[in-house]
């Protein structure tokens, strides 16, 4: 399990940037697609994920000299499912209404394709530092995108941005597109969201890659 | 041959892993399993006191709320185990009843409270204290927009029960204007509430069908 060593920046770079989970990885897509009509809600999601993923990747790397290789994905689950559970309890205890309006969705931050993606690709074989940068860029990255997604879902689906009406928005001359508060709009906007980044990034290198 | 190369290594350490995360968790979930059901019955005592005829009180606080809640009648329906709605008695007589009822939603179950006038047909307010419909469309069923319609004096009649209509149409005594996209939500809630109304109309009818 030996490591090569990686630049704090490539890690930085790499997580918000060059290998962004939403938009180049396409994952975590389900709860880009679920969370995003209400740009408070998606705020919360965005930080549950990212803490959830930064410190999954920090126990899995501190514990990957012990965990036998059979049962590390097993091992993994448990770590994700054991920090988003404390999320869960949390938003219950000290912000019952969030709670109640992310509803099953805290819950499945466990399944999400990022979290088990960077603990079994990085943290598995990466010193505890580097990991937990790792997986805080790529939380970090998701989190960008996401919160683009439900700014524009919010703003033209409803005319408010964290509830509050804003001007020429929330007045008598915007008709609200319905649409985009629904789940076509997410694809809608998501589509538009990952063309664009991608057009900006211009094509990757042939047989580059991490 | 180290000890990580044993055939019950995996095993063994599967199971301290589990038992260790599992300890730090079920601390924890106990530790703030008070402040979770408190949350969770200050939410309820929210929502029976917003649908009831009472005075406000001077000061909004969680302790008065609930001192406000105690004073109620609470009720449990033939055949039900718990309580299943709550009344304000004055002078030996029933004001008002705060009925509970719940349903499945479009993505998960709602909870709610309708409060009721003494003939059980007059429909005082409505609070929902637990959904999980979709922001913006199913969601708004909690919101002043959509809830201060029942306080306008929706009476059903003998027959007839709430019924919900379009969002632009004008509405009329006992019709509710539902929600544009919502659809599927608003119809649910239409039966949920008619259900309840018809049960606790035919429980009441009954002598003793209130405990």
């Amino acid at each position: 399990m030996s490591a090569t060593p990686v630049q704090k920046r490539d890690l930085v770079l790499d997580g918000l940037w060059r290998n962004n989970p939403v938009f180049r990885q396409v994952l975590g897509i389900c709860s880009a697609l679920a969370v995003t009509n209400l740009l408070l809600n998606t705020l919360v999601m965005c930080a549950s994920l990212t803490f959830t993923t930064a410190m999954s990747c920090l126990t899995v790397s501190l514990l990957r000299r012990w965990t036998p290789r059979r049962i590390r994905m097993m091992v993994q689950t448990l770590i994700i499912a054991f920090y988003v559970i404390i999320i869960d309890i949390l938003l219950q205890a000290f912000w019952p209404a969030m709670s109640t309006a992310l509803g099953p969705f805290v819950g499945l931050i466990i399944t999400n394709c990022i979290i088990m993606g960077r603990c079994e690709a990085f943290a598995g074989s990466h010193a505890p530092v580097p990991s937990l940068l790792d997986g805080l860029f790529s939380g970090l990255g998701y989190s960008v995108v996401l919160c683009l997604i439900a700014f524009c879902r919010e703003l033209l689906g409803m005319g408010t941005l964290l509830g509050r009406p804003m001007p020429f928005f929330g007045s008598e001359l915007w008709n609200n597109w319905v649409i985009m508060v629904m789940p076509p709009g997410a694809f809608f906007t998501l589509a538009l969201v990952v063309w664009f980044f991608r057009s900006r990034q211009g094509a990757p290198a042939q047989g580059g890659g991490k | 041959m180290s000890v990580r190369d044993k055939a019950w290594f995996p095993v063994v350490y599967m199971f301290a892993v589990t038992a260790a995360f599992s300890s730090v968790l079920i601390g924890f979930a106990e530790g703030l399993r008070p402040r979770v059901e408190s949350n969770r019955r200050a939410a309820l005592e929210r929502a029976v006191l917003a649908v009831l005829p009472l005075e406000a009180p001077a000061a909004d606080s969680a302790q008065i709320r609930h001192e406000l809640f105690k004073s109620l009648t609470a009720v449990t329906e033939r055949g039900a185990e718990k309580v299943t709605a709550y009344q304000v008695v004055r002078d030996g007589r029933v004001r008002a009843s705060a009925l509970l009822f719940e349903g499945q939603g479009f993505w998960n179950r709602i909870r709610g409270v309708i409060g009721v006038g003494a003939d059980g047909r007059s429909v005082l307010g409505i609070a929902i204290y637990e959904q999980s419909e979709t922001p913006g469309l199913g969601a708004e069923i909690v919101t002043p927009r959509f809830t201060e319609q029942f306080r306008k004096g929706k009476v059903l009649g003998v027959k007839t029960a709430l019924r919900f209509v379009a969002e632009t149409a004008k509405a009329g005594s006992g019709e509710v204007n539902g929600v544009t996209g919502a659809t599927q939500t608003c119809s649910r809630l239409e039966r949920m509430l008619n259900a309840r109304l018809a049960r606790w109309t035919a429980d009441t009818a009954q002598p003793g069908g209130t405990e």
